[in-house]
């Protein structure tokens, strides 16, 4: 395929001619009519001789074994070939061998595109033949053109079509994402797919500091993290693109700046594949895929306030709920912490993590409807008040069911009561029903709860907690979560907090 | 099956051929259907095996996964010598 784009139209044109099945089938009835004729088809007469098609004048008895005849044999074949030429039409001759034949120019309006003849005819021609060989060859020239004009236009839009493809797939891509932590190395790495670039940088601009921050450098060269520096407004290729507010392109780099109502970053490729350098098309791509990550970008960071907000109003209330009492009460802080990192530990992606957060701190709101008296009784609870701590889970999650923002949260907080072995509260669900945010969230908290001080029992060391958890391991807690919950808390950070909200700092 | 074995089952050549002659595309099984001229579901489990053989990337997300061209320069090569021979016994033949 590639060798037939690299020919020229008239190349094309007689490579379709000589394969042509309907010219095998015209030369098949012409030979079995005139039992043994010579074809040639020739392109040009500008060289003399004309290159013959030497294989078939050689199978011509008269002249292909004499040197000497094949020389005036040829000479009368051009003499008949320049005659087409300017009379444009079919010529006929008979050759020194007294055989005749004729010779045909390949035309279409005022273009010669060669001309074909055959000699050696050693019957009687009648007139009708040449007269339908001329209209055979006319259509015949008519299809391979048309032919020729489908395959054109089809090379020519197949690679537009193959990229405005490539483009709707990418607006797909990016507009799929909510998140900016994903969607910016998601943007740098289809950027440097469509102009085959080995590095891609997307930064964003920080207005009050008037400097760029990079967000996301990309260099498939490189298996380390790369940790570009902040650059200012106006220095360097991509400084300079934001302040000009418009695309650069050089050999190696082209730099295009996001603007919605004003810029907000930019996002420059650099080192085409190969050394090549970026041409005017990677530079219109590059631009169509800045417009769309602009509109994806800002979608992504209104998305990230609003939730922001929501996260806010939900601490808030979370705080208030830590207000009911000390026996209500578990470290939020590090509550939140673990269960986020088991979270992230244990393969749940960042939306899971972010409802597994609010699961974490609203989890006890339905204690609400629990009285003062019956939370903080430092003595064992009567059935009837038992009764009603039970259905705190239930109470939770019908508080939120209205809010449409936490309806991923409300199967965790309906849940955290649940046991493995399915001897839990509200639902007896057992193992894998249970969701995995409220399995890991039954485990965090009776370990905390075990090591904050209260004032109506024995506070245990982390220890023995951890012996306490592992004990249960199987039977109220998933043994999977249990071993995650080991590994997470030998984790200095959260060694840390934990020793933080004991009061006392770590060994 | 390794890639110099897949590459003689002819959707496997078609898809690999057509990322090889537009590493620049990105494009969804849909797409590389539309491109090949072969059947969906067939071209879906094909990509799936490319994207395992590091032949081709796979971009998922929620909707649909779309694949590109691998950035190997070695596995490249291996790629553009597999469909010369390839093209060379298909001209043979």
């Amino acid at each position: 395929m590639k060798k037939i784009r690299e020919m020229s139209y008239e190349e094309k044109f007689f490579n379709k001619l000589i394969k042509s099945d309907d010219l095998k089938k015209e030369k098949a009835i012409l030979g079995a009519f005139f039992k043994h004729p010579v074809w040639w088809l020739i392109k040009s007469v500008k060289k003399n001789p004309p290159k013959f098609n030497e294989t078939s004048l050689a199978q011509c008895d008269f002249c292909g074994p004499y040197a000497k005849k094949r020389g005036a044999c040829m000479r009368n074949i051009l003499r008949v070939v320049l005659k087409s030429k300017k009379t444009k039409k079919l010529e006929k001759f008979v050759c020194p061998n007294h055989l005749s034949g004729f010779c045909l120019p390949l035309i279409q309006g005022d273009k010669i595109y060669g001309y074909i003849g055959l000699c050696h005819l050693d019957s009687e021609m009648p007139e009708i033949a040449p007269e339908l060989f001329v209209n055979f060859m006319h259509t015949l020239i008519k299809d391979i053109q048309k032919e020729l004009e489908l395959s054109k236009l089809y090379e020519t839009i197949r690679p537009r079509a193959i990229a405005l493809s490539t483009v709707h797939t990418i607006h797909r891509l990016i507009s799929s994402t909510l998140d900016l932590d994903e969607l910016l190395p998601r943007i740098a790495r289809l950027c440097m797919q469509v102009t085959q670039s080995n590095r891609c940088s997307v930064k964003l601009l920080d207005e009050k500091r008037n400097v760029l921050k990079p967000i996301t450098t990309i260099d498939i060269r490189s298996k380390r993290k790369l940790y570009p520096k902040e650059l200012r407004v106006g220095k360097g290729i991509p400084g300079k693109a934001v302040k000009a507010e418009k695309v650069l392109r050089g050999h190696d780099y082209i730099s295009v700046p996001l603007i919605d109502e004003n810029v907000i970053g930019v996002i420059t490729i650099y080192d085409k594949l190969g050394g090549k350098a970026f041409t005017q098309f990677d530079q219109e791509i590059l631009m169509t895929i800045a417009e769309q990550a602009v509109i994806a970008i800002k979608n992504a960071q209104l998305y990230k306030e609003q939730e922001n907000l929501a996260i806010s109003s939900i601490k808030s209330l979370a705080t208030i709920l830590d207000t009911r009492g000390p026996s209500t009460f578990i470290p939020r802080t590090a509550f939140v912490k673990i269960v986020m990192a088991m979270g992230r530990e244990m393969g749940l992606n960042p939306t899971e993590v972010r409802s597994l957060q609010c699961a974490a701190l609203l989890h006890d709101a339905g204690q609400l409807f629990v009285p003062d008296e019956i939370l903080s009784k430092p003595s064992k609870l009567t059935g009837k008040e038992y009764q009603l701590i039970k259905e705190h889970p239930a109470k939770g999650a019908e508080m939120f069911e209205p809010t449409k923002y936490l309806k991923p949260v409300i199967p965790i907080i309906l849940h955290h009561h649940e046991n493995y072995d399915g001897s839990g509260y509200p639902n007896n669900l057992k193992g894998a029903e249970i969701p995995l945010g409220s399995r890991i969230m039954a485990v965090v908290s009776a370990f905390l709860a075990m090591i904050t001080p209260k004032s109506y029992r024995v506070t245990k060391t982390v220890e023995e907690a951890k012996q306490e958890i592992i004990r249960n391991s199987g039977t109220q807690f998933d043994p999977k979560v249990v071993a995650e919950f080991l590994k997470i808390i030998e984790q200095r950070e959260i060694k840390e907090t934990i020793a933080k909200e004991r009061g006392h700092e770590i060994a | 099956m390794k890639l110099h074995k897949l590459i003689k089952i002819p959707i496997y050549f078609k898809i690999i051929a057509f990322f090889h002659e537009n590493p620049a595309s990105i494009d969804t099984p849909r797409g590389v259907a539309a491109w090949t001229g072969e059947n969906r579901q067939d071209v879906k489990k094909a990509l799936l095996k490319l994207a395992e053989l590091k032949v081709l990337t796979a971009h998922k997300v929620s909707s649909t996964t779309a694949y590109s061209f691998t950035r190997n320069s070695k596995l490249i090569a291996q790629i553009d010598s597999a469909i010369k021979k390839e093209r060379q016994e298909g001209e043979r033949s």
